[in-house]
């Protein structure tokens, strides 16, 4: 695949996105379903590096990238997570002053909202993939729950689920 | 004050942001202690302003806020390296990550313990939809949470409505529902 379409594929995914795995249904949109250089098992493996890793969670974009096209993808991909970051120096400059509008507010907050709903759609097809055994519902279970209650890091989750999968294996 | 040189803030977004785990809020808060409370380079408002505008600059909101407050401390320059300093030691770890799933792609042990790791993924994304939907469902915004979050899923999920379009309909609710806000 091209690197400079690549580029700007992951970084209209990350522009249209305001947190970490927000940017996840445009990039299983564009390089799973319709370009079809990335499978769910891709996403989820890059979803699940990018969470174990310290630094920022979108960081997921490189090894989506490094699965696309190896290192050069990679650095595509990490070009892609620093670009709009700089957009907020403009912003800092002129729009300071409006952040606190209600009607700027509003508008995030419902796009957070519709963020929520699009995370949970492209969730579904990439657990098909992943939640194939008991085994591997609980996991994803536990994990939900141990996030939700606890607000541990995910780095706990990760490792934890790990050990878990090989016990499986092993008994 | 401490003084401040671009060594100096270079190292700080480099240890901090690549030994914090837990993304951005953790992160956001260990820099609000070394830039505002230990070296005074940001006051408690200029802080506050660039947390609220991190919050809706697209992509990273930790990567916003890193480089609107190594900005506001040194310009142009402190702003590159703030945010390649953040970035590609992590960057770095999850190629090694990816690249150690690949390797083990053909050992049963290790698959094994990957698929652990792949259904844990699964439940982190449902976390994440759940902290971005939670906050939203409080009194005199709940209707409005429910409908759009519901909105945004039926019409990716049943209609495969591209997920920009889903966002920009949000964005243009949002502007026609107003929803009381918090004091």
């Amino acid at each position: 695949m091209n690197l400079l379409v690549l580029y700007l594929l992951l970084l209209k995914a990350v522009v249209t996105s305001f947190s970490g795995l927000t940017s996840l249904p445009v990039v299983r949109h564009d390089l799973v379903e319709q370009r079809h250089v990335l499978t769910d098992r891709q996403l989820n493996a890059a979803v699940a590096a990018g969470r174990t890793a310290p630094g920022p969670n979108g960081l997921y974009i490189v090894s989506v990238g490094y699965f696309v096209a190896g290192i050069p993808g990679a650095c595509m991909g990490c070009l892609a997570v620093m670009t709009p970051a700089f957009l907020i120096i403009p912003m800092l400059r002129y729009l300071g002053a409006r952040a606190d509008r209600p009607a700027v507010k509003n508008a995030i907050q419902c796009v957070m909202l519709a963020a929520a709903g699009l995370v949970v759609s492209s969730t579904v097809p990439l657990a098909r993939d992943a939640l194939t055994s008991p085994l591997a519902v609980g996991i994803a279970l536990g994990s939900f729950l141990f996030l939700v209650l606890t607000r541990k890091d995910t780095l706990w989750v990760v490792l934890g689920a790990a050990i878990v999968g090989l016990l499986g294996r092993l008994l | 004050m401490l003084a401040v040189s671009l060594k100096g803030l270079t190292w700080i977004f480099a240890r901090v942001g690549n030994l914090t785990f837990g993304g951005g809020n953790p992160t956001m808060a260990a820099l609000q202690s070394e830039l505002v409370t230990t070296r005074h380079w940001l006051d408690e408002e200029e802080y506050a302003l660039i947390y609220a505008l991190a919050r809706i600059t697209p992509g990273t909101n930790l990567l916003a806020f890193s480089a609107a407050a190594a900005w506001k401390i040194l310009g142009w320059i402190g702003a590159v390296c703030a945010v390649l300093a953040l970035t590609i030691p992590s960057a770095a770890v999850v190629v090694l990550l990816t690249r150690g799933y690949q390797a083990w792609n053909a050992n049963a042990l290790a698959m094994a313990a990957i698929g652990g790791t792949l259904a844990a993924a699964s439940g982190m994304m449902a976390t994440s939809a759940w902290q971005l939907l939670a906050p939203q469902i409080r009194r005199g915004r709940r209707v409005r949470a429910v409908v759009i979050f519901l909105a945004a899923l039926i019409a990716s999920g049943w209609f495969s409505m591209p997920p920009i379009e889903v966002l920009g309909l949000a964005a243009l609710l949002g502007l026609l529902w107003q929803a009381p806000m918090d004091k």
